[in-house]
């Protein structure tokens, strides 16, 4: 049977790009560069999606040139390392080492693409805060717009408003993906020699303690609602390794819907008080004690900075949030006098830690996917998406060159077209967001920052019972809530997958904290998690962590 | 600090200074906030002191110390 009579539209291209972010827009570009047919598809629309779709005020992390492997570690260790420490925790030490090398490089690439790097008098301004190693303070209101005609310009053939929905693998090897058409609900077959899956990390296991939850609302700006995890879900269930899935992230927000950025003042180098509910100021950066929030109000305060200091904020709002002026106006919110409400002890999202496994080159354990950005495991930041995607888009063309004709499995086709588009056919359902919600419940009342057997256990019962009762019965009117549905069947596998990493990592260490395991087994150091599915069963094992041995980086 | 209940936070408006003069520069030029922001932009900025040394300097061997500690708590 011909393709064309199962999908509504064909498209065949040598590399498939999943994602129109920082990471994907680059591996798009650079792949293009070296002649090959790049198809790349995103879900919303390329000019303003993601974690970058309002602007980012920072980049960087990377060895300035000149610098040594050796002096880099030096450089980190006098910081204090624990971001660096942090990069190694999850993430191959080979990919790490790569981007970091590759920094440099990376930034003419952004150039080459149309976006600069430079500052308002036309130098580089290098800061130097909580990353180890310089990074750039950057105008990037318009990243995301310059990327998109970036790409355009270099015969990238973009598909907006396209969802990725499953891989296509034949014989243990990626051969495309399928996808739905978010306007007109066209069922798509994209036919790939390889794909790099580059859709960004999962904003929507937890409750995001916005006002109205329910609703598709900002988690916060860095990791939107459009972040699902959809590559996480994808690759799941194709049978890739995924990694580290019970490190939640807890990075540090602010209350009042999240929407005035914290990772503005850390950027620029603003040093914030840090001050608890009782008035007393505490350092920096020190996660709350006490795991059952009862520390909480913790406050940043800027009252006691010179006005240089608030411009200086100003201007971070202006490159990563414009919206924050707004919001802060209604509110009566004035920086110089009042303090921010900050939490620092909430798993807001599953970011840095876990993700799509892959070795030192970036390739995922299913032949010919590549894996850039957030959705690649221990990485996040715009640093480590683009560094990355430039990376592989630079490296694909050795295989997609030697790479046979991609096949598709017709039966395999017909099974993922009826699952991608059985909520059209639910006549008397359950709405997508009702059931999302249901899953945030059970990950904030059974997961959470504090975790434990009987807990967990009785979380997986639930997701279990919600997965087999409610996920058949997802109703979608239009293709747009299509997306929607189809968005928290990826929500599903990703909330199993933290469950049962969390329920077998028994031991407490970096963001995973068991109240029954309530210190770190020696016995799991520098071990990592690792489930996929196999035959259609779930396998998992924990695996060590290749080591990294600087000795053999200290001549390249 | 001015807290939540007293009088003024949260009622009544506050403007920025740099949101102020964009809101401006968008009604005169009769374009949208995001692009008079890239215009008003420059201008800002020539104002801002961004290298205050001493202070800095003062700032960052704290922040030093901080994540110190915090790397040992976190090693305990």
């Amino acid at each position: 049977m011909a393709l064309e009579q199962i999908a509504d539209k064909v498209v065949d291209t040598d590399v498939l790009v999943i994602g129109g972010g920082i990471a994907g827009c680059p591996a798009a570009a650079k792949a293009a560069d070296h002649g090959l047919r790049v198809t790349l598809v995103e879900k919303s629309n390329t000019t303003r999606s993601g974690s970058a779709a309002e602007g980012i005020d920072h980049y960087g992390g990377f060895f300035p040139r000149g610098m040594t492997t050796q002096k880099f570690l030096e450089v980190a260790e006098e910081m204090g390392q624990p971001f660096f420490d942090q990069r190694l925790r999850y993430a191959h030490p080979d990919s790490v080492y790569r981007m970091y090398a590759n920094g440099q490089w990376a930034v003419e690439e952004l150039e080459k693409l149309g976006v600069t790097m430079r500052w308002t008098d036309g130098e580089y301004r290098f800061r130097g805060c909580h990353h180890p190693g310089p990074f750039l303070r950057v105008h990037w209101q318009n990243v995301k717009p310059e990327m998109a005609i970036g790409i355009k310009k270099k015969g990238v053939n973009v598909m907006d408003r396209t969802m990725a929905v499953d891989l296509l693998t034949h014989k243990g090897a990626v051969s495309g993906a399928t996808a739905i058409d978010t306007r007109t609900g066209e069922f798509i077959v994209i036919k790939a020699k390889a794909v790099i899956m580059a859709s960004g990390a999962c904003s929507r296991i937890y409750n995001p303690e916005t006002p109205q939850s329910w609703k598709y609302k900002y988690t916060y700006h860095w990791c939107p609602a459009s972040v699902s995890g959809d590559g996480w879900g994808m690759a799941y269930r194709a049978g890739a390794d995924m990694a580290n899935f019970e490190m939640a992230g807890r990075g540090t927000r602010f209350r009042d819907d999240k929407n005035l950025s914290y990772g503005n003042h850390g950027n620029e180098g603003i040093p914030a008080k840090s001050i608890n509910f009782e008035g007393i100021e505490r350092p920096r950066g020190l996660r709350s004690a006490d795991p059952s929030g009862n520390s909480e109000p913790n406050y940043n305060s800027f009252e006691h900075l010179p006005d240089d200091y608030h411009k200086r904020i100003e201007v971070c709002y202006v490159d990563e949030r414009l919206l924050s002026f707004k919001i802060a106006e209604e509110r009566g919110f004035d920086p110089r006098h009042h303090w921010y409400e900050i939490i620092d002890n909430r798993p807001n999202q599953l970011h840095f830690g876990p993700g799509i496994w892959t070795d030192g080159d970036f390739k995922a354990t299913l032949k010919g996917l590549y894996v850039a950005g957030d959705v690649l495991h221990g990485n996040g930041g715009c640093f480590a998406a683009a560094t990355a995607g430039f990376i592989v888009g630079d490296e694909v063309p050795n295989f997609v060159n030697k790479a046979a004709e991609p096949v598709v499995d017709e039966a395999q086709l017909e099974s993922l077209k009826q699952a991608a588009l059985a909520p059209l056919s639910v006549k008397d359902g359950t709405e997508p967001t009702e059931l999302e919600v249901s899953v945030r419940y059970v990950c904030d009342r059974y997961v959470g920052v504090s975790r434990a057997e009987g807990k967990l256990r009785e979380g997986s019962r639930r997701l279990g019972s919600l997965r087999r009762e409610f996920l058949p019965k997802l109703i979608a009117q239009n293709p747009h809530y299509l997306m929607r549905a189809l968005e928290v069947r990826n929500l599903f596998d990703i909330a199993e997958m933290h469950i049962t990493a969390c329920l077998e990592r028994k031991e407490s260490r970096y963001e995973h904290a068991r109240l029954d395991y309530p210190a770190a087994d020696p016995a799991l150091d520098g071990m990592f998690t690792f489930q996929r599915l196999q035959n259609g069963k779930k396998v998992f094992e924990m695996r060590k962590r290749p080591e990294f041995n600087m000795a053999l980086y200290e001549t390249k | 600090m001015a807290l939540a209940d007293e009088q003024g936070h949260y009622e009544s408006k506050f403007e920025f200074p740099l949101w102020k003069i964009i809101k401006q520069h968008a009604q005169k030029k009769d374009i949208s906030y995001q692009q008079a922001s890239l215009e008003v932009l420059p201008d800002y900025e020539k104002g801002i002191r961004y290298r205050d040394t001493a202070y800095e300097e003062e700032v960052i061997g704290k922040r030093l110390k901080e994540m110190a500690e915090i790397a040992q708590r976190a090693k305990r």
